[in-house]
């Protein structure tokens, strides 16, 4: 049972980096992207791949991977830069699946049948306390750094470019600077926890950085409450915590699947309706009301006032 | 290999039939686009709504064709106005970002899929016992009914479609407000009842195009999530955006173009063709896109999404 | 059955679906007494592939009531766990997780490569003994000491099907379609490389997406190539489209495939256009298993109809029945009950004589071999024409 729920720990450790890496790039930048899991997905691959052909020592492994979503998303935040909104949601969305649907077909990735026998990292008895350490120390570092982040005066900049990005010019920033380097940041803490997923569960297969992967995200960093800093870990928690809870109430097996997706869907929706700001975010200070009038989200929206 | 003529005409004519349930899939997607200006990825629940009501109607009720279409139809366009009135009219009043809609119209579709899968369970299912069609040889060529069907169908309802847009109050209604929301409601025109008739008439065309998707291959709840909410999506770009005719004759090119992309592409590649061409069309692109918004003043705001090209383009301009 | 699994299935009833519902997660023993062996099973409940899961799990169900019936092993009787992986293998780890972690059993079954591929680092992590009934990539096989296959993979079956059209059927050009996951890419890639071996031509090597509908080009393709045999690899909806497509546009040559093209409703949905496909099945027919017609009366009986998949539901009753020995044998020789006691079991036992698919032999390489049968769609009923 122990063993049990260090594994959810450790998943849930994994899921704080994805959501609070996504709301980085979401709900702070107000860059509306769905392709996070596609960063997860490359730095999962590429730290499974390098350790396995090269043998590259797992840690190391685990930062190129990193370090490769990170430079992978200049893929979408050069883009952004171009398009934003609606535009932007598509076009991440075709990022998402064009790359997925490559490594779902090359050969070195294992393709569609998933990529097996990853280098495991630790051995004995203490595997998963000591995984479980030490990915709750990534995730709880990742944090501090994202609210030094967004607390400092770049946090500033950043709610200023979200807002209004003529303001920006005028305190001295660079918007282009700032979505890049969102995107990198986000981005790369999703290629870190790639990496720790992949070298533990030494399992990938492409079905699962698809279009219901960036459905969970989302729906992790909204329940939570997006542009806050602890919004997406409740979420990531929550979210990651709740379907094993469900799975306790010995409900039939058949409808298990479809009743749970309904449970969560339902969740959301009722989320969006009652509370938009999510579990944290303050009534103007967060969730997804902290764009309403943003210019990167909607562009014509301050004329209305 | 070898491509005589005979097989490229009935590649033309098979792929030119199968294209008619996209064709009004994208004619779907692109309408509520211009009018209520929403990417509504809700389309795809909306699809599982029309499939399952229709095989309710037709393998629990043992309805007749018509009062089964009937029955089909009139659950669908309740469930798309419902969404209208409780989902997105919610949304607009408040403001909402992009992100909220579209969170909201893709989760609308997973609950769908998840309520048909809880329900219905998730076998692959076809609305009758047998899917194979009687067919006819002319010439080389091979053509079922279905093929006739599907086409007959599909030219009836644009037909309708633009008729409607052109010649009714209803319709000219419609165009005004997914041009001039705002000036519309000074002349008169209720928005709020121009995107519920735009729910409806999208509705009708979802059903027809499950309809046939359903009497030609087996299909699972997450079938049109999976396949035709993407395939409406890209038609509905490359045709402009706002413009609903293009997006569906964008739909039938592109089922074409997948066609014969087999003469060239390995079919393992065509599906990547479809995802580059998303993002290299907004991104490269947005010219044609995001450019041309018009700089309209207040009127415009409220609720508005960027989807609206200068040149309102289509099939009814009044 | 608890309440709320009951108002449950009335529910589905009432909206036509008696299918996907009644399941109990736990088989309770029936006659045997004292403490219940206890091992999990995972299998697709939910999802595109429960076509086949919930027709193995009543196949399970069926093995466990009829050994705890006659007495269980050495009195005790056997209980199994049964969660669902939805054929996905993120669900797949996480539901077997929790069996070896929560539940602690000692050994589980699972099917469908993917998943099968996916949970195997929990058992050798774990120590902990995997059966994988049904799965055929030929690389379960490398995936570690703890894992084994009670079932022949895909280079038993698509081999022998290679070979004999060849020389039985006197095929010449063979066109081969299969989808783009595990099973079709290896198992199309086996076919090919027997047909081609036995001296057969391949004109055509296409794959395609899962969950694709629309295979108009695919089919005219296969026209173009004009091959007197048509291999299709695939999840049983596309396998209906692809052959309802073809036969539409006159396409009546030869069609084959594996397993999953071995159920009742693919004829119905395809009518006569079913007629004379071939379809491989690595457990035995009628004929040469005493036990398989009252198996299939039990069916009728119960299902008015035969199981989705005949020959995966004969694999997954004999699959409890081998436990049921390694319990027993682990029993007998006074050891603790642990993952790595069945393995030894499992190996030392080696040979297997069990009840509806005869003698298999698991080998300490993580192969198992058996004769290949083939069957045919004659006048809407599968019937056997060869075995091989």
């Amino acid at each position: 049972m122990i063993e049990f729920l260090l594994t959810l720990a450790i998943l849930a450790g994994i899921n704080v980096l994805l959501a609070s890496g996504f709301n980085l790039i979401l709900g702070y930048g107000g860059l509306v992207s769905v392709a996070h899991p596609v960063f997860y997905a490359l730095g999962a691959y590429v730290s499974a791949l390098l350790s396995m052909h090269l043998g590259l020592p797992v840690p190391l492994a685990i930062l190129c991977g990193a370090i490769f979503a990170a430079i992978a998303s200049f893929g979408l935040s050069l883009p952004s830069l171009r398009v934003s909104g609606d535009y932007l949601v598509i076009a991440s969305l075709g990022f998402q699946l064009g790359i997925v649907h490559i490594i779902n077909n090359l050969e070195i990735t294992g393709a569609a049948s998933g990529l097996s026998n990853i280098t495991s990292v630790i051995e004995g008895p203490y595997r998963s306390w000591i995984y479980a350490g030490v990915v709750i120390l990534v995730a709880a570092l990742a944090i501090l750094a994202i609210r030094w982040l967004v607390s400092g005066p770049y946090g500033r900049a950043i709610t200023a470019m979200r807002n209004d990005e003529e303001a920006l010019a005028g305190i001295g920033r660079n918007a282009i600077n700032i979505k890049v380097t969102l995107f990198a940041l986000g981005s790369g803490l999703a290629g870190l926890a790639g990496g720790l997923y992949a070298h533990y569960f030494l399992f990938l297969t492409p079905d699962q950085f698809g279009i219901f992967a960036s459905a969970a995200l989302l729906t992790m960093v909204v329940v939570g409450g997006a542009a806050t800093v602890r919004g997406p870990i409740l979420g990531a928690i929550l979210l990651t915590l709740l379907p094993e809870a469900i799975r306790f109430l010995n409900l039939p097996v058949a409808a298990l699947g479809a009743l749970q997706g309904v449970f969560f869907t339902g969740l959301v929706i009722f989320f969006l309706f009652t509370r938009p700001e999510g579990l944290f975010g303050g009534k103007t200070t967060g969730g997804l009301q902290a764009w309403r009038g943003s210019t990167a989200v909607r562009p014509r929206a301050k004329e209305a006032k | 290999m070898n491509f005589t003529p005979d097989l490229i005409a009935q590649l033309a004519w098979t792929g030119l039939a199968s294209s008619s349930s996209y064709c009004l899939f994208a004619l779907a997607f692109a309408l509520v686009l211009k009018v209520n200006r929403i990417w509504n990825f809700g389309h795809a629940g909306i699809m599982v709504v029309a499939y399952f009501s229709m095989l309710v109607a037709f393998q629990y009720l043992g309805l007749p064709l018509v009062l089964g279409l009937a029955f089909g139809t009139v659950a669908t366009i309740a469930v798309s106005v419902g969404l209208e009135k409780w989902g997105f009219n919610v949304l607009r009043n408040r403001n909402s970002s992009t992100l909220t809609y579209f969170i909201f119209t893709m989760t609308f579709s997973q609950f769908m899929i998840y309520l048909a899968e809880l329900i219905f369970g998730t076998h692959p299912k076809t609305l009758f016992a047998s899917i194979m069609s009687p067919v006819m040889l002319v010439g080389p060529i091979v053509i079922s009914h279905w093929d006739l069907i599907a086409m007959a169908t599909a030219a009836a309802l644009v037909a309708g479609l633009w008729l409607f847009l052109r010649h009714t109050r209803e319709g000219k209604a419609l165009i005004a407000v997914s041009d001039e929301p705002e000036l519309a409601e000074m002349y008169g025109i209720s928005k709020q009842r121009a995107y519920m008739v735009a729910m409806a008439l999208s509705a009708v065309l979802v059903t027809a195009g499950m309809y046939l998707m359903g009497t030609k291959t087996p299909m699972y709840p997450a079938t049109p999530m999976n396949q035709y909410l993407i395939l409406a999506v890209i038609a509905t770009i490359l045709g402009g955006i706002g413009n609903v005719f293009a997006a569906g004759i964008a739909a039938i090119v592109l089922a074409l173009v997948q066609s014969f992309s087999v003469l060239v592409i390995p079919s393992t590649w065509q599906v990547l063709l479809l995802y580059v061409l998303i993002f290299v069309v907004i991104v490269v692109f947005p010219r044609g896109v995001v450019l041309k918004l018009p700089r309209r003043g207040p009127a415009r705001a409220a609720g508005a999404l960027a989807s609206q090209p200068a040149d309102h383009a289509q099939g009814g301009k009044p | 059955m608890s309440d709320l699994k009951f108002t449950l299935s009335r529910r589905a009833l009432l909206a036509g679906s008696l299918a996907s519902l009644a399941m109990p997660a736990l088989i309770r023993p029936a006659f045997a007494q004292g403490e219940p062996l206890r091992f999990g099973v995972a299998d697709p409940l939910t999802g595109p592939s429960a076509i086949f899961g919930e027709d193995q799990m009543q196949a399970v169900r069926w093995a466990v009531e009829d050994i705890n019936a006659a007495g269980g092993v050495h009195g005790r009787p056997l209980e199994a766990i049964i969660v669902d992986h939805q054929a996905k293998p993120e669900v797949g780890i996480a539901v077997v997780t929790r069996l070896v972690q929560v539940d602690q059993v000692p050994a589980y079954i699972t099917a469908f490569s993917n998943v099968v591929k996916a949970v195997a680092p929990i058992a050798n992590r774990e120590k902990r003994l995997m059966l994988s009934v049904g799965a055929n990539s030929p690389d379960i096989k490398n995936l570690g000491d703890y894992v084994y296959t009670t079932f022949p993979l895909a280079d038993v079956d698509m081999r022998a099907l290679g070979t004999w059209l060849y020389t039985n059927q006197e095929k010449r050009r063979a066109a081969v379609l299969y989808v783009n996951h595990e099973t079709g890419t290896e198992g199309a890639k086996i076919f090919r490389e027997a047909f081609t071996a036995a001296g057969g031509e391949i004109v055509l090597n296409e794959s395609y997406e899962e969950q694709r509908s629309d295979f108009t080009s695919l089919v005219l393709q296969v026209r173009a190539a004009n091959p007197d045999v048509v291999h299709i690899h695939s999840v049983v909806s596309d396998f209906t489209a692809i052959v309802a497509q073809m036969r539409q546009l006159g396409l009546n040559m030869q069609v084959t495939s594996f397993q999953t093209a071995f159920n009742p409703q693919m004829i119905e949905e395809l009518g006569a256009g079913a007629e004379g496909i071939i379809v491989t099945a690595l457990a035995p027919s009628v004929e040469d298993n005493a036990n398989l017609p009252a198996f299939l009366q039990r069916w009728q009986d119960t299902h008015g109809r035969e199981p989705n998949g005949l020959p995966y539901t004969q694999y997954w009753y004999d699959a409890p029945h081998i436990l049921a020995r390694v319990f027993e044998r682990v029993i007998d020789s006074g050891e603790e009950i642990t993952g790595t006691s069945m393995r030894q079991a499992l190996l030392d036992i080696g040979e297997f004589d069990l009840p509806l698919t005869n003698k298999i032999t698991i080998n300490p390489d993580h192969t198992v071999q058996a004769p290949t049968y083939f069957w045919q769609v004659k006048d809407g009923k599968f019937q056997v024409v060869g075995k091989l």
